[in-house]
């Protein structure tokens, strides 16, 4: 990952006598052969006798505890370059002069390994302090350069004993214990720490697992949790800003939070697949381990601030002397301050969404309009469309339908609701059944014979037509563009379904005209209860829809918003509604989708007949004008001058109009019929549809 | 202001009822007494313009016709805290003020007389509506006016306005108790024929069953006119409440009418109302939940119209369907279960010959309106009993006409000068056809009605087409 960190001027590594590496690269380059050669006149310690000899080591040692060569004490040095160009990779080894005596010489390697964790230590400290390392380990080299300094205090110590004439080298041995427990197991660290080139969380980790390890010893436990404190310190830092503000501020990558800086919120309204929500801000890999089980609670909440900032609110939660994330550890404070700066967060958001930017108001707005909640203002806009409406797709304009859906609007109810301005209209190009079909993340049940999804070859506006609703941000999280789009999909349906009942009530309103006429036994009052079959079967089905599906889940979720906590659970049930709305809609469900379509399409056809059927049925020329399609004047004169007697009989003899009553009944009866197998068998997996099938075909009642 | 309605309310029942309805509507949606928007009336949401306009001070104005050819009530109209609520142009009381002395055929007669002023009213209001649906009228069948003068506004509207629809609320005479009006039997008769063949949906309001109502139900000993009347109105603005409160459906008179009414004679609606209360009267609270209102709304006892059936008549009477207007606090998931109930239960008899249930309509109620009841609710019913209101109509008028009673005052008018009384005999048949088209309902082959089939059209077909499955029929 690309991260802008400041560079390591070159004079920190180019010039070791600033960082202490001198000791060791000085001698290595000349001293040592140096004063081997120099110095030759010195005499092998071998010489000396062992009471000498155990000065001349102790001075050495003392040397060697702080890196430094002595006179009968050598640094082998081996440099590693397997980690490409990290130079200070590389392990030291300490060598003593052979002829020593054989005690002197075992205690004085058992105080080597001291000498080199002081030594790698160091080398560390100095590589982990440059820049491009993070925070966590400057933090941690922090920590250890305190050690280190108490390290040396030691060895100070022990010089000034050593100068007193009181440290024997068992003395020296003696007080090294301590610190060689502490130092090994640093050094394991930081084996393991260099090795793997460990940064960030991946340090902390490290650091809580070697402490956990190392629980039965308890000086090292805790030297090695007070580091993990100060490590994670810098760690906290960043986490804090994040939960308190909802800010990244991580310049060196080390945060487990990442923000996707191309998704943007503008998306929501118009993308169906709008990451945004999901993918702005994303969990990383390497979560430190104490903060696993909260890394979603961490996430939402910085999300949470970033949206109220988003929307011109201060994103601050309050913070106090007991908020800073400090301490942690056995404590879990940090825990606690999480829960709070996450209850914060999404309290405030919620209710800044609820009450401030009114969501359950525009989704009741939107129900009304959508949903058909308040359908008055459709009367009126199928009253007054209906031209446009007709015409085939390509020479609607929909500039026309808006202005036209405007008048309804504001003729209406809807006038009364400031929402309504929101609400715009579009045709689509395909039928529902082809829409739904291409709908992505919709599970779609197909039948084994692959439903042919032909697009009927003359679609009118009726059959696309459909409205949409201007959403702003922050309304658009909940309100995406996917919801609208399933909102729209059961508008279509209902949209449909209305206009079928409409142009049904015109059929019966025409039998409504023939009332004079004595229809018993005639085509009239064969085609009148045909009529009501129909409309039986549409009202039946936007009962269904609307009483039996929409209205109750509306209810529910309406109940669960009032309860829900955070804004992802109004999301959550906000979606779980529109699908299950969709479910039960039986828009998942093609094959009877497709049955229901052929229905409408019969009662549209059976509609269209009507004025025809009755006009010629009838011989009251002032019956019915001819209001649309073709008159029956023919007919009409034709019949005209028979006396009302002879005209009945003229009627039922009229096999036509009989006959064509007679195979609308008898096709729509059939298709009625053939909706229950589909109905029975598709309620096995989808109980609701018990309730179309009671309502639709009366089944599950014994008579 | 789409989809409006006119209201025509004619001779005295008319406007006593009329003036109920009016006084009921203007509580609901928050408008005071002189028309002006209360200051509560706040909540937006409901469809005032259906039955109102806003004269051009925002006063609302009922799109209603006071029409009377006696001054009384409609002076009492105008003398009362509401009389600023009406135009005053929508006003009409004949000159002489004489009224129509209960003879139909008087009342028919000055209608003709008067029509053309009362065309100009109706014609105006017609003229400011945007898209008129349909008109309403209030009268009562037995009287004169009402029954005569109302009788002749059907036919013209029919003729006038033949695309748009025509309601009527018709109040029946009261037959348990002897009438002062002696030709209430050929009031009723000839208006009835004006009810079957000119208008679009009759709502029976039988008097016998709005007094049984208020001395069984309401505990009244001798009910007022006033409060049988709120029981009228009750249900009057009951049924329009899918017009003035929006929902999911019933949104327009056409597609309330349509599901309701089977064929175009038998448009005859019968209704329920629960619970059921008169003003200032301390009621009884009992709990109301759906199914508690859908199970009261078909007990007999609620429903206003009387049933004269014998026994044996009445276990064959069927329902043709029901349409149930719930008001109130709903749970709408309590909907399905009760229709469910009812089912299981077999408590609607419901007729064989074609898919029928029981439909719900999910209404709000006024907000400004404060009732006892969260949950109440009207049924509008096409019932095939009521054939036997008809037939009760139809034996009263045989007696009097076998024994050629009172016939004289309505040959003074032209329509039976000459003793032509063939106006009674083809209301007659009318009527009789009617109750016998309602009796053919109560068979599961009304279907096959009267087709006597004479070119064999239907052989073979009747069986596979024609009958739906009897199974099916809920």
């Amino acid at each position: 990952m690309e991260m802008s960190y400041p560079s390591t001027p070159r004079w920190n590594i180019e010039r070791p006598f600033l960082t202490g590496r001198f000791h060791q690269e000085t001698k290595a380059a000349s001293r040592f052969a140096d004063s081997f050669s120099n110095n030759g006149a010195e005499m092998a310690i071998g010489c000396y006798d062992a009471g000498v000899q155990e000065l001349l080591v102790i001075d050495d040692l003392l040397s060697a505890l702080v890196g430094i060569e002595g006179r009968y004490i050598s640094i082998k040095r081996r440099v590693n370059h397997v980690h490409g160009n990290d130079t200070y990779d590389s392990t030291v080894t300490f060598q003593v002069d052979a002829s020593m005596d054989l005690a002197l010489q075992e205690m004085a390697k058992r105080i080597f390994p001291l000498c080199e964790s002081f030594v790698l230590t160091g080398q560390f400290v100095e590589s982990r302090s440059q820049f491009k390392n993070g925070l966590v380990n400057h933090a941690f080299a922090a920590s250890l350069r305190a050690l280190l300094l108490d390290y040396e205090a030691m060895v100070a110590q022990l010089e000034h004993q050593f100068r007193l004439g009181r440290l024997s080298i068992q003395g020296l041995w003696f007080y090294c214990q301590p610190m060689l427990g502490s130092m090994q197991a640093v050094s394991a660290v930081i084996h393991k720490a260099s090795a793997n080139n460990f940064t960030g969380s991946a340090v902390l980790n490290l650091l809580q697992s070697q402490a956990k390890a190392m629980a039965g010893d308890n000086t090292v436990r805790s030297l090695l949790e007070k580091m993990t404190q100060c490590a994670s310190n810098a760690y906290l830092g960043i986490l804090e800003r994040w939960v308190y503000e909802g800010v990244i501020d991580d310049p060196y990558g080390e945060f487990f939070i990442a923000e996707d800086k191309s998704l943007l919120k503008e998306s929501l309204t118009q993308d169906y697949d709008a990451k945004y929500w999901r993918q702005r801000y994303s969990l990383k890999d390497g979560i430190p381990s104490f903060l696993a089980n909260i890394a979603g609670k961490i996430l939402t909440t910085g999300k949470y601030l970033n949206v109220m900032r988003e929307c011109g609110h201060s994103a601050q939660v309050p913070t106090s002397e007991n908020s800073k994330l400090l301490s942690f550890g056995s404590n879990h404070h940090y825990l606690e301050c999480v829960k709070v700066a996450y209850e914060f967060a999404s309290g405030e958001l919620l209710n800044l969404i609820k009450e401030r930017y009114d969501l359950m108001g525009k989704l009741r707005s939107i129900k009304r309009y959508l949903l058909l909640d308040q359908g008055d203002f459709l009367v009126h806009f199928m009253d007054i469309a209906r031209e446009e409406l007709m015409k085939q797709l390509d020479e609607i304009t929909v500039e026309k339908l808006q202005s036209l859906l405007d008048i309804a609007l504001r003729s209406t109810a809807a006038a009364a609701d400031p929402c309504h301005e929101d609400l715009t209209c579009s045709v689509e190009r395909s039928s529902l059944l082809k829409r739904m079909a291409t709908l992505k993340g919709v599970e779609i049940k197909t039948s084994s014979d692959s439903v042919d999804l032909e697009q009927p070859v003359s679609i009118t506006g009726l059959e696309t037509f459909s409205l949409s609703y201007k959403v702003q941000w922050p309304l658009s999280i909940v309100i995406s563009r996917k919801a609208l789009t399933k909102y729209q999909m059961v508008f279509r349906l209902l949209f449909h379904c209305k206009h079928v009942e409409r142009q049904l009530c015109g059929a019966w309103q025409v039998h409504q005209g023939a009332r004079a006429f004595n229809a018993s036994g005639t085509a009239i009052s064969r085609s009148s209860l045909l009529c009501r079959s129909m409309l039986k079967f549409i009202n039946s089905l936007l009962h269904y829809l609307t009483f039996e599906v929409l209205e109750p889940n509306w209810h529910v979720m309406h109940n669960r918003l009032q309860t829900a906590k955070s804004i992802d659970e109004v999301i959550q049930h906000h979606d779980f509604f529109l699908d299950k709305c969709l479910r039960e809609c039986l828009l998942h469900l093609p094959d009877l989708l497709k049955k229901v379509e052929r229905l409408k399409s019969l009662c549209l056809q059976y509609a269209a007949a009507t004025q025809w059927l009755i006009s010629s049925s009838t011989d009251l020329p002032k019956l019915e004008e001819p209001s649309d399609g073709f008159s029956g004047s023919e007919k009409f004169k034709q019949l005209k001058l028979r006396s009302l007697s002879q005209v009945q009989k003229v009627m039922i003899r009229d096999a036509t109009v009989t006959e064509s009553i007679l195979k609308f009944e008898r096709e729509f009866n059939n298709e009625l019929q053939s909706l229950g197998p589909i109905l029975s068998s598709s309620s096995q997996a989808e109980p609701y549809l018990t309730h179309l099938a009671q309502l639709v075909l009366g089944v599950g009642f014994d008579k | 202001m789409p989809r409006e309605i006119i209201t025509l309310q004619v001779g005295q029942c008319g406007n006593q009822i009329g003036m109920e309805f009016w006084k009921q509507l203007c509580l609901e949606h928050g408008i005071s007494k002189e028309g002006i928007l209360e200051d509560f009336a706040t909540q937006g949401g409901d469809r005032k313009d259906v039955f109102f306009y806003q004269a051009d001070d925002q006063h609302y104005i009922p799109r209603a016709l006071l029409i009377d050819l006696e001054p009384r009530v409609i002076n009492g109209i105008q003398n009362s805290e509401y009389r600023n609520l009406y135009n005053h142009e929508n006003i009409f009381v004949s000159d002489h003020g004489g009224g129509a002395g209960n003879n139909w055929a008087s009342g028919y007669h000055q209608g003709k007389g008067v029509e053309e002023d009362i065309m100009d009213m109706i014609d105006r209001e017609a003229d400011g509506s945007d898209s008129l649906e349909g008109f309403v009228l209030c009268h009562s069948i037995a009287g004169g006016t009402g029954s005569g003068m109302g009788s002749y506004l059907l036919e013209t509207l029919n003729d006038r306005y033949s695309k748009k629809l025509v309601q009527t609320y018709s109040v029946f005479p009261n037959q348990m108790e002897t009438s002062d009006v002696v030709v209430q039997p050929y009031n009723s008769l000839l208006t009835l024929k004006r009810l079957t063949l000119n208008a679009d949906c009759v709502v029976v309001l039988d008097n016998t069953a709005l007094n049984r109502i208020a001395v069984e139900r309401l505990h009244l000993q001798n009910p007022t006119f006033a409060q049988t009347n709120s029981l009228v109105s009750t249900v009057m603005s009951a049924s329009t409440t899918t017009l003035r409160y929006p929902g999911y459906m019933n949104n327009d008179l056409v597609g309330l009418l349509a599901s309701l009414i089977p064929t175009p004679r038998c448009h005859f609606l019968m209704t329920g109302y629960t619970p059921l209360t008169v003003e200032r009267q301390a009621n009884v609270i009992r709990k109301t939940t759906v199914l508690d209102v859908m199970r009261r709304l078909l007990q007999t006892k609620n429903i206003m119209v009387s049933s004269y059936a014998r026994t044996k008549e009445a276990s064959q009477a069927k329902y043709i369907s029901i349409l149930n207007i719930i008001q109130g606090e709903v749970d709408p998931t309590q909907v399905h279960e009760s229709l469910q109930r009812i089912r299981e239960r077999k408590l609607v008899n419901f007729i064989e010959w074609g898919p029928a249930s029981i439909q719900v309509a999910l209404s709000r109620k006024s907000p400004y309106v404060q009732t006892a009841h969260r949950v109440s609710g009207l049924m509008l019913a096409s019932h095939t009993s009521i054939r036997h209101l008809f037939s009760k109509c139809l034996s009263q008028y045989e007696k009097l006409r076998k024994k050629q009673a009172f016939l004289d005052n309505y040959r003074k008018f032209p329509m039976f000068a000459d003793n032509d009384l063939s106006e009674f005999d083809e209301s007659r048949d009318i009527i009789e056809s009617l109750v016998d088209e309602y009796k053919a309902c109560e068979s599961p082959d009304y279907i096959k009605w009267g087709m006597e089939d004479p070119d064999h059209i239907l052989t073979g077909e009747g069986n596979a087409t024609g009958s739906v499955d009897p199974n099916l029929a809920v």
